[in-house]
């Protein structure tokens, strides 16, 4: 299978802190990734290395065969990305936003099908800060499937949405997959991890402290649930 | 091409809708073009000139848009967008930062266009000013006037850590630009002295030559400032893009 993401000896450290802590991983073709982790774990800054908005200390970052910092231009046109903290102009409003980030890529979707497809069709003529905190979510959802990228990058993807508007999102995912999109993830729902994640990788303190599938963290763990393995394996458990 | 239509659509629809520059770049230089107007009505600019009071400040209240649009508008919409983290959505998109730049100076050439659309009708039809020298000159002379002030702001927008910096440097030189360049005071009852320090200013030079192009009255050494402008535009744009920061 071919390789999509390839991530080598990544460092990353601001001032004395290291942030990520020679990281290595790859990505294989129309898989979904899960990079796991507590707060301040470096998933982020992980993810901005990936993508060449931080600069990183050491190692390497090829996507899709790409460099991110030289080859934006073309890497950006199969590629999505929903930001964490993903901001947008003050007034701005659904159909606005959707309209200009389609306008900047050479063959996107229709956006006005992936609005109703994540619930939100009926709110484009809104503005964007008048939607509840889901909506947005699934906004920014949407903005980054418009490409139609061939990797999508989803940091904390479900934060602030609903039971239900979750299990949609893990559909709308798991269809978008099996027509051979790969997807790069983070999140705090292990429940979510465990149904839409082929690999995983656990980060602490920045470093890499397992790596494998969803079952192989159970067994190595020797946790019969999944969040308890997550616990266990990231050191969460021990503080408490 | 179409992604960039689309973005400056967008992009002006929401300036349009913040109001800002509606109110400082076309309303408030009609408002002054009313209330010289009212005061000065068709009087000559001095006893015996062939020229009128308005016609001798037409080129002056054509800047008000420019240096609306350039030292305040420009630099605080760019570094907004910088400390919102709107640019890094973009950085992560195949636009180009030249594009995004190009989009948000387009909007403040925009804005100029209609003022200067809005105050010549409005000042020709109610205080029946003419132009006495070359409309062409006075053309080219405002247009660079424009580009050099805009890319200034341009400049500004694209270094400025944050907003607040950003509009501290945009006061700095917004204010003594507008004051002292002849857009509000008349350069002539200045002391000598401060007439030099500001000639520096390329809203000040710009001014001059679109009010002599204007009242049809010689000018010596164009050259230099046009020069002038023209090296401050290609300079600022450079460095803008250049050293362009999407964090």
């Amino acid at each position: 299978m071919q390789t999509v993401i390839n991530v080598e000896q990544l460092s990353k450290s601001y001032g004395n802190l290291p942030a990520v802590d020679k990281l290595s991983l790859s990505v294989k073709r129309g898989t979904v990734y899960g990079l796991l982790g507590a707060n301040g774990a470096g998933k982020s800054t992980t993810i901005e290395c990936i993508l060449g908005t931080k600069n990183f200390d050491s190692g390497t970052v090829s996507v899709l065969g790409c460099n991110p910092k030289k080859d934006r231009h073309h890497l950006f046109q199969n590629v999505g990305v929903q930001f964490q903290e993903g901001d947008y102009q003050p007034e701005i409003k659904v159909s606005e936003l959707c309209e200009e980030t389609a306008c900047l890529y050479e063959a996107p979707a229709d956006w006005k099908k992936l609005c109703e497809q994540f619930g939100i069709g009926a709110k484009t003529g809104n503005v964007v800060k008048s939607l509840s905190g889901g909506e947005r979510q699934r906004l920014f959802i949407v903005l980054a499937l418009i490409p139609n990228p061939e990797l999508v990058f989803l940091d904390e993807l479900t934060t602030g949405l609903d039971a239900k508007a979750r299990r949609d999102v893990w559909k709308i995912l798991s269809e978008l997959k099996s027509n051979g999109l790969t997807i790069f993830l983070t999140s705090h729902f292990m429940d979510e991890v465990e149904n839409l994640c082929d690999e995983i990788c656990i980060l602490k303190k920045g470093k890499a402290v397992f790596y494998g599938t969803v079952e192989q963290a159970k067994t190595a763990s020797g946790c019969e649930n999944f969040e308890d393995a997550y616990l266990m394996l990231s050191g969460e458990e021990e503080k408490e | 091409m179409k992604s960039f239509r689309t973005l400056l659509k967008n992009e002006l629809k929401l300036n349009i809708r913040n109001m800002n520059m509606v109110i400082f770049a076309v309303i408030m230089p009609l408002i002054v073009l009313i209330i010289l107007g009212f005061i000065y009505g068709t009087k000559p600019a001095e006893d015996g000139a062939a020229y009128t009071f308005i016609e001798q400040s037409f080129g002056a209240l054509c800047s008000i848009s420019i240096c609306a649009g350039g030292l305040m508008g420009l630099p605080l919409v760019v570094s907004e967008y910088r400390e919102r983290k709107i640019l890094k959505r973009f950085q992560v998109t195949p636009v180009s930062p030249a594009k995004l730049l190009l989009v948000e100076f387009l909007i403040y050439v925009i804005y100029c266009i209609v003022s200067m659309l809005t105050l010549f009708p409005a000042a020709a039809l109610l205080w029946k000013i003419k132009i006495h020298g070359s409309f062409l000159l006075f053309l080219g002379i405002w247009f660079l006037t424009m580009v050099s002030t805009l890319s200034i702001g341009l400049l500004v927008g694209g270094i400025a850590k944050n907003t607040k910096s950003a509009s501290v440097i945009a006061c700095i030189l917004y204010f003594p630009m507008l004051i002292f360049s002849g857009a509000t005071l008349p350069f002539e009852v200045m002391p000598v002295t401060m007439q030099k320090i500001i000639s520096i200013l390329p809203l000040t030079q710009g001014i001059q030559l679109m009010k002599a192009a204007f009242l049809g009255v010689p000018v010596e050494n164009v050259l230099l400032p046009v020069i002038v402008m023209c090296a401050v535009t290609l300079v600022c744009f450079g460095i803008s893009v250049r050293c362009f920061k999407w964090e």
